[in-house]
């Protein structure tokens, strides 16, 4: 993908700022951002169309100079300019910042519960936890992985 | 005339409360440290998400949106942050007066007290008062704002309230902060936009952009105006705590020089009796 792009972006790199209510979280240039949206998924190159759009919860990828950065982030709303991209977010999580084993019990807890017959009421809050538990994992596992420049990642979500 | 024991017991008095003053000083400048830090940290989302819907307000297919069509008011929804505790000077009457002064203006409110102060206050006023929040924990502001956003949102959708206000204490310095009274809902348009976006689009479509853009800008509303109450609360205790040790210092001055004086006096008539006395033996 990053030597695709190379070929007519090399020069030109969006200006990737993320914030959260804990201030300005990640400011980075980038050739290409992936991100979740409710809808899907959407890749942003430098000069694109300015477009705002609903995040969902999920992981936002970001290349630059062929490596890839893997974020979580939760919801919120993205502002894409010619140039620039801003995200506004109440959750985005380095993988360094995630907590391993916390989202892994919290994957099992949700996933235990969904599994037995629940109140209809909790079946969303909990999905979205299992969610949220699947994807800090993914994250959190590239961190390690970070020299494989292969992407072997399987969509937990569909 | 006040004895000597009684100028003593005054001192000891004022310097345990002094101590206290003391105490509640240093207490209130940590806080202050804290949620000051909170507060620099929500400020620029909150601003660009401000922009931003206002900046939808422009839109005319946003206009027509239920958060940002105006309709007829019957009741306002009013969420007063106060504080839980007293001893911040004037911090509580300052936005309770804004408050009330607003409300005059003929509306017919309904009430979310934030903050046990303000709670007290209207409730001995009679005013309707739908939901308190009390002592709410530091940890617990967050979500507690999350809540409470969701909580307007559903009221102003079901048609309870056709508006909203906020009405909160904004921190600029540590010695100044202003009581504010803004309407949050329906959203109205700011600054027009002068930098008109032509053509930008919305993903998926204008609607449920909209739909997910408010609520998310209403929490960090409500999370913001908490946190700039919040540090409106603790600075003003820091400087009125700071005015009290200083008084507590100046009487403990005034009464130590008032007992050296009474000391003295005391000393200089026995010395004076002895001297009498002896004078009248020879």
């Amino acid at each position: 993908m990053a030597e695709q792009q190379n070929n007519f972006a090399h020069k030109r790199k969006i200006n990737l700022q993320i914030t959260t209510p804990r201030g300005v979280k990640f400011k980075e240039e980038a050739d290409m951002i992936i991100m979740r949206c409710i809808d899907g998924d959407l890749g942003v190159l430098a000069g694109h169309a300015p477009v705002s759009t609903v995040l969902g919860d999920g992981i936002l990828r970001i290349f630059n100079n062929g490596v890839e950065k893997k974020l979580a982030v939760f919801g919120g709303i993205a502002e894409i300019k010619d140039r620039a991209v801003n995200i506004f977010s109440t959750i985005a999580q380095r993988p360094e910042e995630i907590d391993l084993e916390r989202a892994e019990r919290d994957a099992r807890e949700a996933e235990a519960i969904l599994l037995e017959q629940s109140e209809e009421v909790q079946v969303h809050s909990l999905r979205v936890s299992l969610r949220r538990s699947l994807v800090r994992i993914e994250v959190s596992l590239h961190l390690e992985e970070e020299k494989f420049t292969e992407d072997d990642e399987e969509d937990e979500e569909s | 005339m006040t004895s000597l024991r009684d100028i003593k017991r005054r001192i000891a008095n004022v310097s345990s409360t002094g101590q206290i003053i003391k105490a509640m000083d240093m207490v209130a400048s940590t806080k202050l440290q804290r949620v000051r830090a909170q507060l620099e940290g929500v400020r620029p989302i909150y601003f660009e998400l401000k922009r931003i819907v206002e900046g939808l307000a422009g839109e005319e297919e946003a206009a027509a949106h239920v958060f940002y069509r105006e309709r007829d008011v019957k009741n306002s929804l009013y969420i007063i942050f106060t504080s839980d505790h007293g001893l911040s000077g004037s911090y509580n009457a300052n936005i309770l007066a804004a408050a009330l002064e607003h409300m005059e203006q003929g509306k017919n409110e309904k009430i979310i007290a934030v903050g046990y102060k303000g709670y007290e206050y209207l409730k001995k006023k009679g005013k309707n008062i739908i939901r308190s929040v009390i002592d709410v924990a530091d940890a617990h502001v967050y979500y507690g704002s999350e809540s409470l956003a969701k909580l307007l949102v559903e009221l102003y959708l079901s048609g309870e309230v056709e508006e909203v206000f906020i009405a909160y204490t904004h921190f600029e310095t540590v010695l100044s902060y202003v009581p504010y009274v803004e309407r949050i809902l329906p959203v109205s348009a700011g600054v027009i936009n002068k930098t008109a976006e032509n053509g930008r689009k919305y993903e998926p479509d204008l609607h449920t952009y909209i739909d997910h853009l408010i609520p998310l800008y209403l929490h960090m509303n409500v999370f913001r105006a908490f946190s700039e109450s919040h540090t409106s609360e603790q600075a003003s205790r820091m400087v009125n705590m700071d005015a009290a040790d200083k008084n507590a210092r100046e009487i403990i001055e005034e009464l130590t020089r008032m007992y050296n004086r009474k000391r003295q006096a005391g000393i200089t008539q026995e010395l004076n009796e002895i001297v009498g006395s002896a004078n009248f033996f020879e």
